[in-house]
């Protein structure tokens, strides 16, 4: 086997991390875990290098934020790095396309997005919005391992951070320490869901425009009438009514 | 692939049979559609019996019709705009015609994206009568405030026009007869008058825009209801010079009394023979999504009686659209 050095080396050579240095140190330690460990690292990290090069405030700051919940080791933030990529995509362009293979998962640093389906007949029906903060992706794809059942487009100019959504869903395997964290995203996840679904079953259209207008404050100013309209389950002539009758209070 | 065809001119019912055809291929600029739904149009009927063979001659067996819906299955290289799985609608351009078939193929140009909140039938009722609208008022130059009478309200072209007039800030008048009066009314026309009871000519004055639909007299009458330099556009009407010049008519020359009256009025008059284009299917696709327009359906039918379809819309009853369910 090559020595520790020259694995470290060949390592920063490849990918030139900054967490090199960190590794070094736990190489020290323990030699042969972590010259496996690394090895592997180089490896699968190569074709990722062209995404690791550019460490964004942003995702500093989310990773920064994740640090917060979890520890982080230098080699699962790293791997964070490598999976991951700001982009900034224009107004109407599609990150996932329906019928599709579904390779990435979107965090949103500016602007707003959608998910929908469109049924038998061309229509579409809205799924969520994400704004500032939120994740967005088709979740059913990645999980049943299935093609894009959602579209997923920008309604505005929008700033993200693209994960590679199988890594990313994957990365507890490898870094267990992601467990609680991904494991407490996905109760949030259940619980909004749910939500989602009740209000849908039991408040009327007013109440759940009233909710809507909550959960996604300054939406209204991003969106077509017939996107807020399709998420409420509601036609664009009842969403213009309930307006009228609301500024009438 | 099945394929409403036209295999003679004639009657309808002789002239047109639903046959296995060819699918077709597409060159670098096209896209291939799979059709979901198609509109029929009053020239898809002129066509089949054999009015239009003079100026647009088909071969036969031809697959019918120029409204279209469906997703794009297949793109040539140099198409950059749409991406397969994409939701399109389109009128196909003349040599591309053949929308009542399983697959279309379609110059992309002449395509956009569908509105999201419609569904495919209502999709394909839109493209023709919509662009005919479209490029009708947008040619006579529609403002804020205009005087405008549109002819037919109740008609593809009319039920559209209104409300792209209406979009566009304009104040409307429309005709149509009695047991369509309400339906007009709720496509937001100022006001409707009802040609059984009413006379247009002593309600509308000073129009800044004539939209004449109807042709034959309804033509020549508009200069009396326009403004002095007032606006009649028309796509039933005589050729004006210009046009007939595009067709290659060079030493055409205009019905007299037509001339005369426009000259009296010191107007324009222009004949609009409608251009498939797919950016200002585009900007229809934002007033639907807008719900400035609404698309307007008389009957949907499924494929296997599209000749029926051919049939209702021979009588000239249908208030709005007539579309065919292709899958």
């Amino acid at each position: 086997m090559e020595s520790p050095q020259n694995l470290l080396s060949y390592f920063y050579r490849t990918t030139k991390l900054k967490a090199a240095s960190e590794l070094l140190t736990l190489l020290f330690n323990d030699c042969l875990f972590l010259a496996s460990k690394v090895l592997f690292l180089a490896n699968s990290q190569r074709h990722h290098i062209r995404h690791v090069k550019i460490i964004t405030t942003e995702l500093e700051e989310l990773i920064n934020k994740i640090k917060s919940s979890l520890h982080l080791s230098g080699e699962a933030e790293e791997f964070l790095y490598s999976i991951s990529k700001e982009k900034t995509f224009r107004k109407g362009e599609v990150l996932i396309r329906q019928g599709q293979v579904v390779k990435n998962t979107f965090f949103v640093i500016e602007g707003c997005l959608r998910s929908y389906v469109t049924d038998r007949n061309g229509k579409e029906h809205t799924l969520q919005f994400a704004i500032k903060n939120w994740w967005i992706s088709d979740y059913i794809a990645i999980h049943a391992h299935e093609l894009a059942t959602l579209t997923v487009e920008c309604l505005t100019e929008s700033k993200v951070i693209q994960f590679n959504a199988k890594e990313l869903d994957g990365i507890h395997a490898r870094f267990p320490e992601f467990e609680p964290y991904q494991r407490h995203n996905l109760e949030r996840h259940v619980v909004s869901l749910h939500k989602r679904i009740l209000n849908q079953l039991q408040l009327s259209a007013p109440e759940r425009y009233d909710l809507f207008l909550k959960q996604y404050p300054a939406i209204e100013q991003y969106t077509h009438n017939y996107h807020i309209a399709s998420y409420l389950g509601i036609t664009q002539q009842s969403l213009s009514r309930i307006r009228v009758e609301k500024a009438k209070k | 692939m099945k394929a409403l065809q036209i295999v003679k001119y004639g009657e309808i019912k002789d002239s047109l049979a639903i046959n296995e055809a060819t699918k077709p291929t597409i060159q670098a600029t096209d896209v291939l559609i799979e059709v979901e739904a198609a509109a029929i149009n009053p020239i898809d009927k002129l066509m089949v019996l054999g009015h239009l063979q003079g100026m647009l001659p088909i071969e036969f067996p031809s697959t019918s019709a120029y409204d279209v819906s469906g997703t794009v299955v297949e793109k040539g290289d140099e198409v950059s705009d749409f991406e397969i799985g994409d939701l399109v609608y389109s009128r196909v351009p003349q040599e591309q015609m053949g929308t009542l078939a399983e697959y279309v193929a379609v110059t992309s140009v002449a395509v956009s994206k569908k509105p999201g909140n419609i569904s495919f039938e209502e999709a394909a009722s839109l493209p023709l009568a919509g662009l005919t609208a479209l490029q009708s008022l947008e040619y006579a130059g529609i403002k804020e405030n205009d005087k405008v009478l549109i002819h037919a309200g109740s008609g593809g072209v009319g039920s559209l026009a209104i409300q792209y007039a209406k979009a566009k800030g304009a104040y409307v008048y429309t005709t149509t007869s009695t047991t369509n009066v309400e339906w007009v009314k709720e496509l937001g026309a100022d006001r409707v008058i009802d040609y059984k009871t009413e006379d247009y000519k002593t309600i509308v004055k000073d129009a800044d825009i004539v939209f004449d639909t109807l042709g034959e007299d309804y033509t020549t009458e508009a200069f009396q209801v326009i403004k002095q330099g007032g606006k009649v556009i028309t796509v039933i009407g005589a050729l004006d010079e210009e046009t007939a010049k595009m067709f290659g008519m060079a030493d055409y020359k205009m019905p007299e009394e037509l001339a005369k009256l426009i000259s009296a009025k010191d107007a324009t008059y222009k004949y609009i023979f409608m251009q498939p284009n797919g950016a200002q299917l585009g900007e229809i696709k934002a007033l639907v999504e807008d719900e400035k327009i609404k698309p307007v359906i008389d009957k949907v039918y499924p494929f296997s009686e599209s000749i029926e379809a051919f049939t209702h819309l021979a009588t000239g009853r249908a208030k709005g659209k007539i579309v065919v369910k292709i899958k």
